[in-house]
This record gives structure tokens, sequence and C-alpha cells, in this order.
């Protein structure tokens, strides 16, 4: 096992990959263009869990969003560590937010009660590691080209 | 191409956009810039060339405007650069154009940094506007998307209608004007040169919101002084998330750090405040870049998502690439220990782990719909000050808080512990029922071997206040390895990072397996005979309480009004099962009008 420990360096550029990440996987994660947008963030090695079921890769995420209903995520708190052992090292990124699919309260049917919480905002929890691609060209200043290697989501609320 | 101003030159400065545009090899190194004000007999050649005589000589003479009147612009030009002109336009005759488009304006382009400005204005009027559109679409080269709104003082169009450019007596209003202006060209512009204009971060607080997709900025020799005015152009919420290529140079704010030797906090400082920031000041940004969506993918056609119901299920805990039992040991081991002594939790840490905690005070909507908050007895007792005193990491918050985000950040065991020790004390009740946890668990590469991504989704309670509280914890965890203090301890799997997301109770019911909805369903009233037209009802009356039971069933299950419904019980001798498959054999066959 490795100590090399982190510089802060290390710390700023994770924190601004994971602010940036986030920003843009969400973005679009909830496009019109969702399809044709996601999957650049994945590899064909890529591990995915959504609620407990696993899917492998762009194919299995493809999968997992082609009948996905539209959706509305507002990140509410995310955090990021570089995980310590390689260089330049991958990321463990955490969100927690809340999301809306399809219309939302206002798509529920009529007279529905108002203490009902079926179609309202869900909490989720998602969780990814980034991952250099070393074989990805890069441009100068960038560490790296990163790709989504892990990804767990839960709803939690 | 020059775009050194006249009256602030800086030698070896290049724009932004020159850079951008050679980068995409679309010019040539100082290849001039096609000049969009070329008119058939007019001037041509570059965009400044030649620029100091002829405004000289347009100072000279009277020009004819459109509307047929002539005007006298009194100007003692500042394109020397020499430190005692002054420029003053449009103060003598209100009659003429200029009057009309905007009142005296008095403004010192002088000694740069002393620039005393003196608008006296009322409004921007249409005419204005119209001026500036003239400015703004002369200076676009759309073939590049590139706007050059370099100097606009020294523009013709400005001296023609004696407009006041924002940083010379023009306020965020009129700047606001020129953005939107900018943002209606086509195609959108990616590119934009404001060098040597005097702005300062108020006058540009309206840019980011009408050009949303710049990709590179050139605010070279302005008079940025401080940080917040970073914070106006990019706004935390935003961060202007196309923005690839920006250039400070000649403000204040980057050579007052040079000259303090503070240039590498300068650089962080401004990095932070953009999403995407790859070029500052020509100088690469560290930083780590995603295969993000490429305008030209996303430009094919695609299938929206339409869906109206989940693709699959909530699932059950998923744990996959480690023993059950081993795995099972760990968690039950390390929230006992959580519980109860934080400090031998030091051995469960690898000596170069990372840790922290994150609090989304974000009261949950279905939460609050359950009304949890005041039906459950403690939770009103609950406070976040005590978490967040010790240094939540939430990035959401204190982003652009560089020390928070470093000193919040715990690495190494022994500072974990020391943090671990200070947060409130916590109950999880994972000796009872499962359903309270969620775990998602299963191996991911990591350093050419393997590690365990493992989420723990849960409540636990604060025992100080009987409150509780919801989490998200993220642990990767890899084999002891032997001999090592995890190892000796009994620990068969070392943390290597963890991540604790604490929220407000929201119920495990979240992630009960079963079907998800989107929508709410439907209510469905139960049917019963008040759910019949009254006049069928009343027909009713007359049967025996077990037959008209029996009607309403029927009526129910089929839809047949009361009296096919009647029809069909009495020929299958008050059956309801032989009824209702009577009715499944005829039911094509009926009249509409056998049903409700």
């Amino acid at each position: 096992m490795t100590s090399s420990l982190l510089t802060p360096s290390d710390i700023e550029i994770a924190t601004r990959a994971a602010d940036h990440f986030t920003r843009i996987y969400y973005a679009a994660y909830d496009s019109d263009k969702r399809l044709a947008e996601l999957p650049h963030f994945y590899r064909p090695t890529s591990s995915l869990t959504w609620n407990g079921k696993p899917f492998t890769g762009t194919e299995g995420l493809l999968q997992l969003v082609v009948k996905m209903p539209p959706t509305k995520h507002e990140v509410q708190s995310f955090d990021c560590h570089p995980i310590p052992g390689a260089q330049p090292p991958s990321l463990l990124v955490t969100v927690s937010g809340s999301v809306t699919h399809g219309r939302g309260p206002t798509g529920n049917p009529p007279k529905t009660p108002v203490r009902e919480i079926e179609g309202h905002p869900r909490v989720f929890s998602q969780t990814f590691i980034l991952v250099p691609d070393t074989t990805a060209p890069t441009k100068v200043g960038e560490v790296a080209k990163y790709y989504v290697g892990a990804d767990a989501l839960r709803f939690v609320g | 191409m020059s775009v050194s101003s006249a009256s602030a030159p800086v030698p070896g400065s290049k724009a932004i956009a020159a850079t951008a545009l050679r980068n995409a090899g679309l010019i040539d190194r100082d290849a001039p810039m096609r000049d969009a004000t070329d008119t058939p007999g007019g001037r041509k050649g570059k965009l400044r060339s030649g620029r100091t005589s002829a405004r000289i000589s347009d100072l000279t003479k009277d020009r004819p405007m459109s509307n047929g009147t002539r005007m006298h612009p009194i100007r003692l030009s500042a394109s020397t650069g020499s430190s005692d002109s002054i420029s003053i336009r449009g103060a003598a005759r209100p009659s003429a154009l200029g009057g009309r488009i905007r009142r005296n304006a008095v403004s010192g382009t002088g000694s740069v940094g002393s620039a005393s400005q003196i608008p006296v204005r009322i409004s921007t009027k249409p005419k204005a506007v119209e001026a500036w559109r003239e400015l703004v679409q002369k200076r676009y080269n759309a073939e590049a998307k590139y706007l050059n709104l370099d100097s606009m003082i020294d523009d013709e169009v400005v001296k023609k209608y004696n407009l006041t450019p924002p940083g010379f007596g023009g306020n965020a209003r009129d700047a606001a004007v020129i953005f939107k202006l900018a943002s209606q060209l086509k195609p959108e512009v990616q590119t934009l040169s404001l060098a040597n204009n005097n702005l300062t971060g108020v006058l540009l607080t309206q840019m980011h919101k009408y050009l949303p997709g710049l990709v590179n900025l050139s605010l070279q020799n302005n008079k940025l002084k401080e940080k917040r005015e970073v914070s106006m152009i990019s706004p935390r919420k935003e961060k202007m998330p196309n923005l690839r290529e920006l250039v400070l140079t000649g403000n204040p704010l980057r050579e007052n750090a040079i000259k303090n030797g503070q240039y590498a906090v300068y650089r962080s400082d401004v990095v932070r405040r953009f999403a995407a920031l790859e070029v500052l000041d020509q100088e690469p940004v560290s930083q780590i870049s995603f295969d993000a969506p490429h305008a030209s993918t996303s430009d094919l056609p695609v299938e929206k998502p339409s869906a109206t119901t989940f693709p699959f299920p909530m699932g059950p805990s998923f744990v996959a690439g480690i023993d059950g039992a081993t795995f099972s040991d760990f968690l039950v081991r390390y929230f006992n220990a959580l519980d109860s002594q934080r400090e031998t939790l030091v051995n469960a840490y690898d000596p170069a782990a990372t840790f922290s905690f994150s609090v989304n005070t974000t009261i949950p909507t279905r939460a609050k719909l359950s009304g949890f908050h005041t039906s459950m007895p403690n939770q009103r007792k609950l406070i976040w000050g005590d978490w967040l005193e010790v240094g939540s990491r939430n990035l959401n918050r204190i982003g652009s808080d560089p020390e928070k985000m470093l000193s919040n950040l715990h690495i190494g065991s022994d500072k974990i512990i020391e943090t671990l020790v200070k947060l409130p004390r916590t109950n999880h009740d994972i000796n009872g029922s499962g359903e309270k946890f969620c775990i998602d668990a299963y191996p991911v590469p990591h350093s050419g071997s393997m590690a365990l991504l493992t989420t723990v989704h849960g409540e636990f309670t604060e025992p100080s206040t009987g409150g509780i509280r919801s989490f998200d914890r993220t642990f990767m965890l890899v084999p002891a390895p032997e001999g090592s203090r995890a190892k000796l301890n009994g620990w068969n799997v070392v943390i290597l990072s963890d991540q604790w997301i604490i929220r407000c109770y929201s119920s495990h019911e979240a992630w009960k397996a079963g079907p998800l909805l989107v929508q709410a369903l439907p209510k469905q009233e139960p049917f019963t005979i008040n759910s019949l037209p009254a006049d069928q009802q009343t027909a009713l009356a007359s049967l025996p309480e077990a037959q008209r039971n029996l009607v309403v069933q029927v009526c129910a299950q089929t839809k047949l009004n009361a009296r096919f419904a009647v029809d069909c019980l009495a020929g299958n001798e008050w059956d309801l099962t032989r009824a209702i498959a009577n009715f499944n054999q005829v039911k094509d066959s009926l009249a509409p009008d056998a049903f409700l």
C-alpha cells in the first residue's frame, strides 16, 4: 500500500473536476439529448448499479436510461476525494440531491391528495469513481481525461 | 493581429481570440481579421491598422449623418496615449443626433487607473441601441464566431453617434444592451474580446446571462481589481460552464498579485470561479477533463426522454465480489465501534486513507409531505450546528473557500479519528431490522488490483436528542495487507476512502424493493351501489339485499349497467362466477347501452 500523501494541488484539481463533472453530468442527464450525451461519460468497462440493479459499460448505461422518464436533478451536496494509491489518482465523488421524474406533482391525476408523495422529488444518493483514461490524448494542462469507472445510485428519500 | 490598445499598449500581449483561432487553425499568426466594416470604396484592411490617422481625419471634418444633419464632435483624442488627453463627446449640440442619443459625458481616458467618469445621461434611447447594433454587427466575424469589442471608445460608430461605451461613462445597463445585441448574432458568439475598455466587474454582471455559450473571453487591459469582480462575471451558481479560456492580463487584479508575489494564489482564485477553465492568461490550467458531450454529436437528432414509467423496479441490496461473512463482519464491527468506541477505528483505516463528511441540510420533499418532522417525537431537537462546527465538506457550499476545501478533507488514519471523535454521538441500529439499511457493493479496479466500492444508506439516532437522521456512506475498501496494523487488529478489509453524507431523515420506504411510480396513481373509489346512477339505484331497491349486492359486484367488475347485470345474473341462477364467465363470452357482442 502506498502512503504517498496527496498534495494541496491534487486536492484542488480534484475538487474543481468534481464541480465541473457534476454540472455537466446532470445537465446531460436532464437534457432532451440525454441519449446522445450521457454515454460519453462511460466506457465499455464501466460498472453501474441503479437501485440495486447492475449494468455494464456504455451499452448497459443506454439500456438503463433509454426508457428512463425525463428527469430534473438538483445537486444539494457533493464531495470528492482523490483516492490514494495511483497517479494521476482516481476520484471518489459522492452526490446528494433531489430528482424529479416525469412531470412532477403537476403530472399527478386530479384529486391526488395533498399528502401524496408520489410524483414529488425523491432524494438520490449517487457515488462515482472517476478514472483517468491513460490512452486518451490530453491537451496542454490536462492532467488526464477522466471517465466514469463506477456509478452507484439509490433513491433514498 | 494586433490588439494592443493605443491608449494602453501592452508589449507582447495577444488577444485570447487570436490564441483560440490560431489553435483552431483558423488564422495564421498575426494575420489580420477580416474587417466587417469594409464597404465598397471605403477603408480596407485591418480593423485597427491606420485607425489613428483615420480617426484624426474624421475628427477634423464634419460628417454627414444619415438624417441629413451634421454634427461637430469635439474630441481631443486619447489615441496617442498621452496622459493628459481627454475626450469630450456629445456635449455641444443637443439638437443633433448625438444629443438625442445621450446627454453630456466627460470621460477621462488619460492615465490608466485614474479615469474619472462623470456620466450624465438619461437612458439608452432606441437610436443608441441601433447604433450599438451597428457596431456589434460590424465587429462580428461570423465565420470565426468571434466578436471583437476591443477599444470600443475608439470606434467610428461610437464617435459618429456619440455613444458612451461602458467604462467610459456607460453603465451596466449599457453593457447589458451590448451583450444582448451580441446574443442576437448568428451563429452564436464563441469568442469575445473586450480588451482595452476600462471595464470593472460591475459592468460585466449581465454578460453570462446573454452569452452563456462563451468559450473564449479576453478582458485584457481593463480595470478588474478585486476577486469579487470575477465572481460578478461568473456567478457561483453557473460558473460559466462553457468558458475554456480567459485573459485577465493587464488588470490590476493580476498585475498587483504578480507585484506582491501572489501569482499562484491569483491563478487559483480565478480558476476556482469557473467550472471548466483550461487556459488562463495564455497559461494552461492544470485540470481534469471529461469526454463531455460535443456540439457535433449533440446536433444529431436523438429520441427525447419521454417514458412515463420506470424501466426497472427498486431492487434489494446488491453485493458482489466479497465473501458475505467478511463483509458483514466489517460493517457490524465498524458501525458498532463508530457508535461506542470511535478511537478503535484507527485500525480500520489505511494509513493514507481519506475521510470527510458533508451535511445536506435540505428538507426532503417527501419527508416533509409525510410530516416526519412533527410526527416523530425528537426531530425538532436536532441541530445541524453540532455537525457543521466540525467542518462539513459539502463542496456545493464551501467550494470557493480554498482553506475549508483543504482542511475539511482528513488524510491519514490519525487525522480521521481526531475528526470522528469530535462529531456528535451516533447510534446505528445495525442489529435491528435490516430494512432500515441498504447496501450496494461491488468490485472496481484500483491500482492494478481490485477494491470494493461500498455504499451504505440508512439512519442513526443522535443519543443526545433522540432525533433521527439519515445518511449515505461510501467506502472504498481493500483487503488488509498481511502484517498491516489493520490485519494485526483483526480487520480483514481496510478503508481507503470514506465519505459520509448526513441529511435530514427520510423513511427507509424509499428503497423498499418493488415497483417505482413516476406519478401518483388515480384514486380508485370503491364501487358501491352509490356509484350507480340514481334511477338504477331506485330500480334495484325492490331486490332482496343479497341479490342487490351481487348486482353491484357484477356492475363493478363488468361495468354493465344495473338492468343488464340483473339479466346476466338471472340467466346464471344468481351465481356470480358463472355470470362473470358468461359476460366474458358475450361482452364483445353487447351494445354500448348495456354498459354504464
